[in-house]
């Protein structure tokens, strides 16, 4: 009786090997997916069937490399529950077939390279709760008709490229959980229908071409905890209603939103995350911000807002990510940050702040990156900056800082960038620089430094760009330069350096750009390694400096 | 869902209470989770939603 050779392949059978066939399977790891030696389906890899029936209930070939197509076959296997491809490099287009797995519930193909329309078909799964078609290349309309399927709580259709407009039926199906229609290309605007959605969490839109305006009818959609409009052109301002939201993370940033941030936003402490950066708001930063005392994530930059930073954001005792940066801002960075002892990222770079860094930022021990670029604050570094340990990013340029740069920046021992470019910084350049062992950027150029280039600068191992150009700096290159393997970018124009651009230099093998013009360097350019490849651009402005150039001093005892 | 409490009047919104969703286990508190489901990429930013924790355990508000 289980002889093959009275015992021909059920339908199922016959159809998982067309199913085989048409996949390019390389590391053939269907290979126990075979009628002559086993035909036993229900032991092969990735299928399970039903104790009862023996027909196949559940299809799971994730992650497999497998390239090829979607067979066809799929289509008979009529007791499919579900049918999980996600994750493999599958072309070609969804079949037709598929809407004949009546009983399929979770649909997964997502992370493929599908391509073609979404088949109208699906609509026919009026069993399925899960379709995932994340991270493919369909294309054409969201199929209107997946309204139809009554029991769908998770719609993904994310990283497609799928146009036209969201079909607005899609809105009234009450048991849909999870919307994810990211980076698409979708078109026309927010329906007031949106609210309808009564079991909606999640709605995520970011990154299409969406228009029009936010809707009044917004604070309905009170089921939400995460509204995610970003990066379309939404246009007009943020309603007052948005404020009946229950949302855990609203974003709405790069849109083309205008007006004033509304006051009301205030009063949703259930934020986590609010991010209204990258559009065109105006007005000040309304001080009842510091209400959110449970958010974590604060984004405000990239508009045109006016007016101080209120000193009520310190009681935004969670918040951790705070960005004002590129807007209009005015006055002085309010003591009360220093209240935020979990604060990572602080970004206040290009607004219009004056006066000096509050002494106790020191106490945003947690802090990670700063960054006050492009103000017009003033005062020296204050010396406590040095219990800022976890510092990784420590940005003050263009600014009016002045005074000496402390030694105790030395000790912030996790610096990857050191910006102090373009202040009044003056004095010797601390040795104890040379010691960030983690720097990978120094620019300390155009500040009125003097003094030597510290030798210990051979020590930053890490280190990719230098930029000390434009200060006053003497002495000459520290022959430990050499060692530094990691360098790409030299740059010490416009100083008085002098004496012997030093052989050791031609060791930094990954010196890309090199900028000596303008100091009074003498001697000869090293020869060897390789060094001919930088042009005289590199050495212009040292009369003194031998090289192969025209109007060198030496060019005739070196002409090749 | 977050803001039981306030709902119905008035704009606003507060983090879920917590109170008795994390079955016996105590203390049981809102916290933020990231949502990526289905990520295998992370992205330098994504949602977060409020869940109620206890221990290393997390359960809907």
């Amino acid at each position: 009786l289980f002889s093959p050779f009275v015992h021909p392949l059920t339908e199922e059978g016959q159809a998982l090997m067309s199913i085989k066939a048409s996949f390019n399977n390389m590391a053939d790891v269907l290979h126990d997916w075979d009628d002559v030696h086993n035909e036993d389906f229900c032991s092969w890899r990735g299928i399970f069937c039903d104790n009862s029936s023996f027909t196949v209930i559940s299809l799971n070939l994730s992650s497999l490399l497998l390239g090829g197509e979607i067979s066809p076959a799929i289509g008979d296997l009529r007791n499919l529950q579900s049918l999980d491809l996600q994750g493999n490099k599958l072309s070609g287009q969804i079949p037709d077939e598929i809407g004949n797995c009546a009983d399929l519930t979770h649909l997964d193909l997502s992370d493929n390279q599908l391509y073609g329309d979404i088949p109208f078909s699906i609509s026919k799964l009026k069993q399925l709760e899960f379709l995932n078609l994340k991270r493919n290349q369909l294309t054409g309309p969201i199929p209107t008709t997946l309204s139809q399927i009554p029991n769908l709580k998770t719609l993904d259709l994310a990283q497609n490229k799928l146009i036209g407009e969201i079909p607005r039926l899609l809105y009234w199906n009450e048991v849909l959980q999870y919307l994810g229609l990211r980076g698409n290309m979708l078109t026309g605007t927010l329906s007031p229908d949106i609210c309808q959605l009564t079991g909606l969490w999640y709605f995520d839109v970011r990154g299409n071409n969406l228009t029009g305006t936010i809707p009044d009818s917004i604070g309905n959609c009170t089921s939400f905890e995460i509204l995610d409009i970003s990066y379309n052109q939404i246009s007009g301002e943020i309603p007052y209603n948005i404020g009946f939201l229950q949302v855990a993370t609203l974003s709405l940033q790069g849109n083309r939103l205008t007006g004033k941030i509304p006051e009301v936003i205030g009063l949703m402490q259930a934020l986590a995350i609010l991010d209204l950066s990258e559009n065109e708001l105006v007005g000040p930063i309304p001080p009842i911000l510091g209400n959110l005392s449970f958010t974590g994530k604060l984004y405000l930059h990239g508009n045109k807002l006016t007016g101080p930073i209120p000193a009520e954001l310190g009681n935004m005792s969670k918040l951790s990510y705070l960005q004002l940066n590129d807007n209009q801002l005015m006055g002085r960075i309010p003591n009360e940050i220093g209240k935020l002892e979990h604060l990572f990222e602080l970004n206040l770079a290009n607004n219009h702040l004056v006066g000096s860094i509050p002494h106790n930022i020191s106490s945003c021990t947690a802090l990670n990156q700063f960054n006050v670029h492009g103000n017009q604050l003033s005062g020296s570094i204050p010396l406590s900056f040095r219990s800022l340990e976890s510092l990784t990013y420590l940005n003050l340029s263009a600014n009016n800082f002045k005074g000496s740069i402390p030694t105790e920046l030395g000790h912030i021992i996790n610096l990857d960038t050191l910006d102090l470019s373009s202040n009044y910084f003056s004095g010797h350049v601390p040795a104890s620089v040379g010691y960030l062992e983690h720097l990978l950027t120094l620019n300390l150029s155009h500040n009125q430094l003097y003094g030597p280039l510290p030798g210990e600068f051979g020590n930053l191992r890490s280190i990719q760009i230098i930029d000390m150009s434009s200060n006053n700096l003497s002495g000459s290159i520290p022959p430990e330069f050499g060692q530094l393997q990691n360098l790409m970018s030299l740059i010490l124009n416009n100083n008085n350096l002098h004496g012997k651009i030093p052989d050791q230099l031609s060791n930094c093998f990954s010196l890309t750009s090199l900028n000596l013009s303008y100091n009074n360097f003498s001697g000869v350019i090293p020869a060897m390694k390789n060094f001919s490849r930088f042009s005289a651009e590199s050495f212009l402005g040292n009369p003194l400096l031998c090289g192969d150039w025209l109007g060198s001093i030496c060019r005739p005892h070196i002409a090749k | 869902t977050a803001g039981d409490e306030k709902r119905s009047r008035g704009p606003g919104s507060w983090p879920p209470s917590c109170r008795s969703k994390c079955g016996w286990c105590s203390p049981c508190e809102p916290v933020h989770v990231p949502v990526q489901p289905g990520m295998i990429i992370r992205l330098e930013y994504y949602p977060e939603a409020w869940r109620c924790k206890c221990g290393n355990k997390l359960f809907m508000p």
